[in-house]
């Protein structure tokens, strides 16, 4: 009876398991292009910065506080005035017809209105159908309030100034968030695809039983077949990096030998997930299956694209139990906030302790279904 | 080991309520061919894979090259060698980096390098040593799969039909390679359905649903007394149109037995019925029925009916 913990015969699988990847260059350039392919496709394709939205304007008052709003409306980024309309009912019928997302509504006698003290209110119509727009548009608009209010310098009183702040991303670009995100998913599907074939793949080739016969571990078979896939996910990791920094743009605020040592880690969590895939699977199209039914979920709930604090409860502890959950934490923490170990700790802590269990289960799984 | 490479003591492996194999007991002196036959299905991978430590026995014991396949299964990993079935090596690997996978799996070391050139120069398979395994002929990868095989210069071999799917000349050479290997002491343990391969092993076993049947050398298997009963004898009938013939078989009592051989039908009757008017009943010429000793593939199939019908 072989032990779990048998390391023998790793340097032997590991020198072949290389040559095995490095003999077909095909694969070990759709191993490396891929990603960074994906990487491009999804980062441009996944914008939620909310710019340009098309707007018209009604304007029932031509006074200076009138005035004041509709220069404010021109000269924020969020909305682009496309046209002015004469009534209410042209700027209704131009939502509808979808020419614009946002209508302002200034009332008659506005300025006067103001000045008088009597809390005239400025309408905005905003297409509700597509709800990210609409949240930023609503914000924007009710941020616009404060312009007519500064215009008439005779109500100060009256002033209410929102400044808001934003940390850590000040444009609110999406592509500091969804970039560092689709980094841990990419390298998690790529990394989960590649292992997941390597036992089976042994198994339907035959030579299995042959491995089975020498005097090779349990735990010497999987490290020798998953760190050759670790070093091509390391290269994947390079190279996506790179990307980010200079395709997107994205700055690393914090420590990239960290970034980089966590990354490692992670790399062996997933592929670990991936022998475990292949040592429960009969054949090669099984193990692929069983792969699909774990990223998509792991896609949807680690918050590498959706923000989990908004998600049911019960979907965020399920998303506990997905290690790019902690990765794509690690990620951000590092890339964007600049936080360090002592503010990572908990997910670095689960994510390693979720790696060690995962390879345990595989070696152990692959030592008692052998025997 | 006092001579004896394979000891096998009641065998047996259970999954569910099936035996696999059923307290199969063998001893396959060293230095021998030793050939495992029987129907697929009937428990000879499973018996090589006990052996070799690929499956755990239900019950039983086995010793392989002295050690226990139990208590020392480490020890019996490096004694053995094991060509599985059908192409277990690399394709998209070269000859001489299959080879080298597998004495660095043996942890060889600095005889790495020896034994490789070594178990190329027995095999004879120098010439392609930089060719890829999957662009082999079936012959020469049975032949890189032996040279694996003997990588660690095992005492003994497993060989799980070694010579399925190639073409008879390179049949004939693979075995008449394993005949030079066992002058060099090693013990070969082959499984196969070929009967002329079958003949020239030392001994054999005969194996049918999980129950070894038979074990002895090809003579003594052969002289059985369930292979030709006592009071019949066995008769080859040579006709022109063997379907008719074998049809006639049905309507002549004394017959016990009929099994085709291509344009032979081989008969086990009972010895009180003349020759001569065995022909007449069969409506064939009297010189073209021949009493004939049995071969070995009469033998299995009377040992596999005689089990058959006892169950």
């Amino acid at each position: 009876m072989k032990s779990a913990w048998d390391v023998r015969g790793f340097s032997a699988v590991f020198y072949k398991e290389l040559r095995q990847i490095m003999r077909s260059p095909i694969t070990f350039f759709l191993a490396i292009g891929i990603p960074i392919i994906q990487l491009l496709l999804l980062g441009y394709a996944i914008q939620t910065t909310v710019e340009h939205v098309p707007s018209v304007m009604y304007r029932g008052d031509r006074g200076h506080a009138a005035q004041a709003f509709t220069d404010a409306v021109n000269a924020s980024r969020t909305f682009n005035v496309v046209g002015y309309v004469n009534s209410r009912e042209e700027l209704r019928a131009a939502i509808v017809a979808g020419k614009a997302r946002v209508g302002f509504d200034i009332p008659e006698n506005f300025t006067a209105d103001l000045l008088a003290g009597r809390h005239p209110a400025i309408g905005a119509l905003i297409d509700g159908s597509d709800s990210a727009v609409a949240q930023i548009a609503y914000g924007s608009a009710i941020a616009l309030g404060g312009v007519p209010l500064r215009a008439v310098s005779l109500a100060p009183k009256f002033s209410l100034e929102v400044r808001p702040y934003v940390l850590f991303n000040p444009a609110m670009r999406s592509a500091d968030f969804f970039v560092p995100g689709l980094i841990g998913m990419i390298l998690q599907n790529m990394t989960i695809m590649l292992t997941s074939l390597a036992i089976v793949g042994e198994r339907e080739r035959g030579t299995l039983d042959q491995l089975l016969v020498t005097p090779i571990g349990s735990a010497g078979l999987m490290l020798g077949k998953l760190l050759p896939y670790a070093i091509v996910a390391g290269i994947d990791f390079v190279a996506i990096l790179i990307t980010m920094r200079f395709v997107f743009d994205v700055q690393i605020v914090g420590n990239l030998a960290l970034l980089a040592f966590l990354s490692a880690g992670f790399l062996v969590t997933a592929l670990g997930l991936g022998l475990l895939i292949s040592t429960f699977a009969q054949t090669q199209i099984q193990a692929q299956l069983m792969s699909i039914f774990l990223l998509l979920p792991s896609v949807l709930l680690s918050g590498a694209v959706f923000e989990r604090s908004l998600m049911p409860l019960t979907m965020q502890i399920v998303g506990l139990f997905i290690p790019l959950t902690y990765y794509i934490d690690i990620l951000r923490g590092i890339i964007l906030r600049g936080a360090g170990v002592v503010q990572l700790w908990p997910s670095i802590a689960l994510m390693f302790g979720y790696g060690i269990l995962v390879f345990a289960l595989a070696s152990y799984r692959f030592a008692r279904t052998t025997r | 080991m006092s001579g004896v490479a394979v000891f096998a003591d009641r065998l047996t492996k259970r999954y569910g309520d099936r035996n696999a194999v059923n307290a199969v007991s063998l001893s396959v002196p060293a230095g021998s061919i030793f050939g495992f036959l029987g129907p697929n299905g009937s428990g000879k991978s499973t018996t090589i894979k006990m052996l070799c430590g690929l499956v755990h026995p239900t019950s039983g014991s086995a010793q392989v090259a002295g050690f226990d396949i139990e208590k020392d299964s480490d020890s019996v990993r490096r004694s053995i060698g094991y060509m599985a079935q059908g192409f277990a090596l690399y394709g998209d690997l070269t000859v001489s980096e299959n080879l080298e996978f597998y004495a660095r799996a043996y942890g060889l070391g600095r005889n790495a390098e020896k034994r490789k050139s070594n178990v190329i120069e027995i095999v004879g398979i120098g010439p392609y040593a930089k060719v890829l395994g999957g662009h082999l002929s079936g012959g020469w990868q049975r032949r890189l799969a032996l040279a694996a095989a003997l990588i660690h210069n095992p005492s003994v071999v497993f060989l799980d039909e070694p010579t399925a799917g190639i073409d008879p000349v390179a049949r004939r050479d693979l075995w008449d390679l394993l005949f030079t290997l066992t002058a060099a002491g090693i013990t070969f343990f082959v499984t196969t359905h070929y009967m002329d391969e079958a003949e020239r092993c030392s001994s054999l076993a005969y194996i049918y649903l999980g129950d070894m049947l038979v074990y002895g050398s090809p003579e003594e298997i052969c002289a059985l007394p369930t292979v030709t009963p006592n009071g019949t004898v066995r008769y080859a009938v040579s006709s022109n149109d063997v379907m008719e013939t074998f049809r006639r078989v049905h309507s002549v009592p004394s017959i016990r037995e009929a099994t085709i051989f291509g344009r032979d039908i081989h008969v086990v009757v009972d010895a009180s019925e003349p020759k001569g008017k065995l022909a007449r009943d069969l409506s064939v010429l009297d010189d073209s029925v021949a009493k004939i000793p049995p071969s070995l593939e009469d033998a299995f199939v009377a040992l596999t009916r005689a089990s058959a019908a006892s169950q």
